[in-house]
């Protein structure tokens, strides 16, 4: 079995209409035993910049406040915040770094430039290598059913309450066929002037 | 480097609270050939004096204006091979920050960090000040910027400032010249006029250096090009 | 230049601190995960007056695609450019680092960097690793010499060619090039030769997909890089639309954090209390 699959959890983010969204679901277990439903694996890292870190649970917690750190001294340091992807070269060198003895945990970026404003999304393997597409990103133990469920139901130019329809139904329909992904589920909806945060009902078994 | 437990610093506190090696340091900064540098509205301008002893030596083979990055340039007064120590890190310390943010240092940040390394080498042990002032120039985030690195490891950001030989002088005639609105060709004639203001001789194409930097990056100017600057000064 | 007084945050270089731990869960039956491979196929000629690469522009992860348009060829300078193929990450921080190492070096020397320069630079770095960096690499560029096409394998060998192919689809691309490749081939009989090759491996080799990337560097003038210059598998048009209807998804709780929206962002930069270059 995969390390990447030890507790289980599942991100995904989408490009909309000057607006993005990151999905997560809340469970942590250790293989099929579940230990929490409200595991956070999804963190505010600026106004308008979420991470996703779904794996092994101790490096999302570790990657997390190693992230936190540097991102600290950066912008206490030039006395601005960071954008999205020069916080994603910063999260693939961090990975990176550590080539040849990783940390277990595939990566999730979504945010809206503050400069330009622009929708980001942006998704890493293991050591850090970035993928920037124009639609979706995924990650964690369902990542061919949230592939699936993505492909189909993704359209350019999402509302944002479109693209929450939208995350929620690819995120709760491809965690309820993974045995280690659901137990509840938290949307993040990123727009210019606010953000909306929302709890999804989901099965929990 | 300090690698001795007996290798302490030379840059110690006098009784009257002075560390005196840093102002010899800056002595040697004022024996230096004049650095002039100008903040106009679109762009900044970096000129020094470069002049050789000796009719023997082959021109512009030995640069004091030299590029870091692409859109940062710099020139220093002072000790020549102190200088190029501190561009090799500069140029390092700008290309490790693109590799680790993709995105552009920011002259600010140059500036501190190369001060850093100047601070470091009044503190350390078996090591000695710069012989050094920087003036460095940069246009980042659509402004331009100038600033000055001193041998204390002090920076300091400048509309225009002169340094090295004369530099009183070359500062008093700035603060008659100087205005918000220059435009950048004014400001190469206007640095090219200070640097005239203490040199000795004649001033041609091959004993000054100019630099200049806009929103098309930094660049250093050819022999010809400031031969046609100098052609408009009286 | 190692700071005693202001450390560098992050450490240079690889770190391994995590490697025990991966041993042990490895022993405990928990092998390390594969990293995105880029399957592929690059491949790079000499032809009349320069060099053309290319490549494919497809990721994969096992046999899922993970990355749909990657990009494979990276910059290294003006005058050259480097595809890559093997794990994406390595390939992608070789030719950054090397890049960077080719750029202090022009700084350095003031004039254009010369592409064995280059190739001397990506090999040392992955002999040096002894193969665990997986990068295979097709250099191509331009110097005062002419144009120079490189192959530079993990393990850090390097073939000096007129023509190359690399990555899973490196042999359907070398059928196309072993057939028609000539000396002195013009311009469009090049790319249209590229094109070709990639178009080959993007069919007959499932590691390798999408689009074909070329870039053109010439020995006349800078580096053109034609991104997307084909796209070899056009995606067909949704014809319904399985869109959810708004309040589909129950919402338990919901809470909205506005943000103040900041224009304009100023900072002034103070000068320190201390004067500046006076001796007295």
């Amino acid at each position: 079995m995969s390390i990447l699959a030890y507790n289980g959890g599942a991100v995904v983010a989408m490009k909309g209409k000057d607006c993005v969204a990151i999905a997560t679901d809340k469970r942590y277990g250790i293989q099929a035993q579940t230990i929490s439903a409200n595991f956070p694996k999804v963190f505010q890292m600026g106004p308008t910049l979420y991470v996703g870190l779904p794996g092994l649970a101790t490096d999302t917690q570790t990657v997390y406040q190693r992230l936190k750190f540097r991102m600290n001294l950066y912008e206490l340091k030039e006395n601005r915040i960071m954008r999205p992807n020069t916080f994603s070269a910063m999260l693939s060198n961090l990975l990176y770094e550590r080539r040849f003895g990783p940390y277990f945990i595939e990566p999730v970026v979504a945010g809206l430039d503050p400069i330009d404003n622009k929708p980001y999304v942006c998704n890493m393997d293991l050591i850090g290598c970035p993928n920037e597409p124009e639609d979706f990103v995924v990650s964690g133990t369902c990542t061919d059913q949230l592939y699936g469920m993505c492909e189909a139901l993704w359209e350019p130019n999402l509302s944002p309450d479109e693209l929450f329809e939208t995350i929620s139904q690819a995120l709760v329909n491809a965690a309820d066929r993974d045995a280690i992904s659901g137990w509840g589920a938290v949307v993040y909806i990123i727009e210019k002037d606010k953000i909306t945060e929302k709890h999804v009902k989901t099965r929990m078994d | 480097m300090a690698s001795e437990r007996y290798s302490f610093s030379l840059t110690t506190f006098s009784p009257s609270g002075k560390l005196v090696q840093i102002e010899y340091a800056l002595a040697a900064v004022a024996a230096g050939g004049t650095s002039v540098g100008i903040k106009a509205s679109n762009g900044v301008v970096i000129a020094t004096e470069n002049k050789h002893k000796s009719s023997l030596y082959d021109e512009h083979s030995v640069n004091k204006v030299e590029m870091i990055t692409g859109h940062i340039g710099m020139v220093y007064s002072g000790m020549g091979p102190d200088y190029r120590l501190l561009v090799a890190q500069a140029r390092k310390t700008a290309q490790q920050y693109y590799l680790m943010y993709h995105e552009p240092i920011p002259t600010a940040q140059l500036v501190q960090r190369v001060a850093t390394v100047m601070q470091e080498y009044t503190q350390s042990g078996g090591v000695r000040p710069f012989g050094v002032s920087l003036l460095v120039c940069g246009w980042d985030g659509g402004r331009p910027y100038l600033f000055q690195c001193d041998p204390s490891g002090a920076y300091f950001a400048w509309k225009a400032t002169a340094m090295g030989k004369n530099f009183n002088n070359g500062k008093t005639f700035l603060e008659k010249r100087y205005t918000e609105e220059l435009e950048l060709d004014d400001a190469v004639h206007t640095a090219i006029l200070t640097l005239k203001e203490g040199f000795e001789g004649a001033m041609t194409a091959d004993n000054i250096e100019v630099g200049i930097c806009d929103a098309a990056g930094f660049r250093r100017l050819e022999p010809a090009h400031v031969k046609d600057y100098l052609a408009n000064i009286p | 230049m190692a700071s005693i007084l202001v450390p560098e945050i992050p450490a240079p270089g690889f770190s391994f601190e995590n490697c025990q731990r991966n041993a042990f869960l490895e022993q405990k039956g928990f092998p390390a995960p594969k990293a995105t491979k880029t399957g592929t196929t690059i491949v790079g000629i000499i032809y009349a007056d320069g060099v053309i690469l290319g490549a494919d522009t497809r990721a994969t992860e096992n046999t899922v695609v993970s990355d749909k348009n990657c990009q494979k060829i990276h910059y290294l300078a003006g005058n050259m450019y480097c595809c890559g193929a093997g794990t994406a990450a390595d390939t992608e921080m070789t030719t950054q680092t090397v890049a960077s190492q080719l750029e202090l070096q022009r700084l350095h020397t003031g004039r254009t960097v010369p592409v064995a320069t280059a190739a001397t630079l990506l090999k040392r770095m992955l002999f040096r690793y002894q193969g665990h960096i997986g990068a295979a690499l097709v250099l191509g560029g331009v110097d005062r010499t002419g144009p120079h096409i490189y192959c530079i394998y993990p393990h850090g060998s390097v073939d000096k060619l007129p023509y190359a192919t690399m990555g899973s689809g490196s042999l359907a691309a070398m059928a196309v090039f072993e057939a028609r490749w000539k000396p002195d081939m013009n311009e469009e009989e090049g790319k249209k030769l590229v094109r070709d090759a990639i178009a080959a491996g993007i069919f007959n080799d499932l590691g390798s997909g999408s689009n074909v990337d070329l870039c053109v560097i010439r020995t006349t003038g800078p580096a053109q890089y034609l991104r997307t210059y084909e796209e070899a598998n056009i995606k067909g048009k949704k014809q319904g639309s399985y869109r959810y209807p708004l309040g589909t998804t129950a919402v338990l709780k919901q809470r909205i954090i506005p943000l103040e929206v900041e224009s304009v962002t100023v900072r002034p930069v103070q000068p320190m209390e201390v004067e500046a270059s006076v001796s007295s």
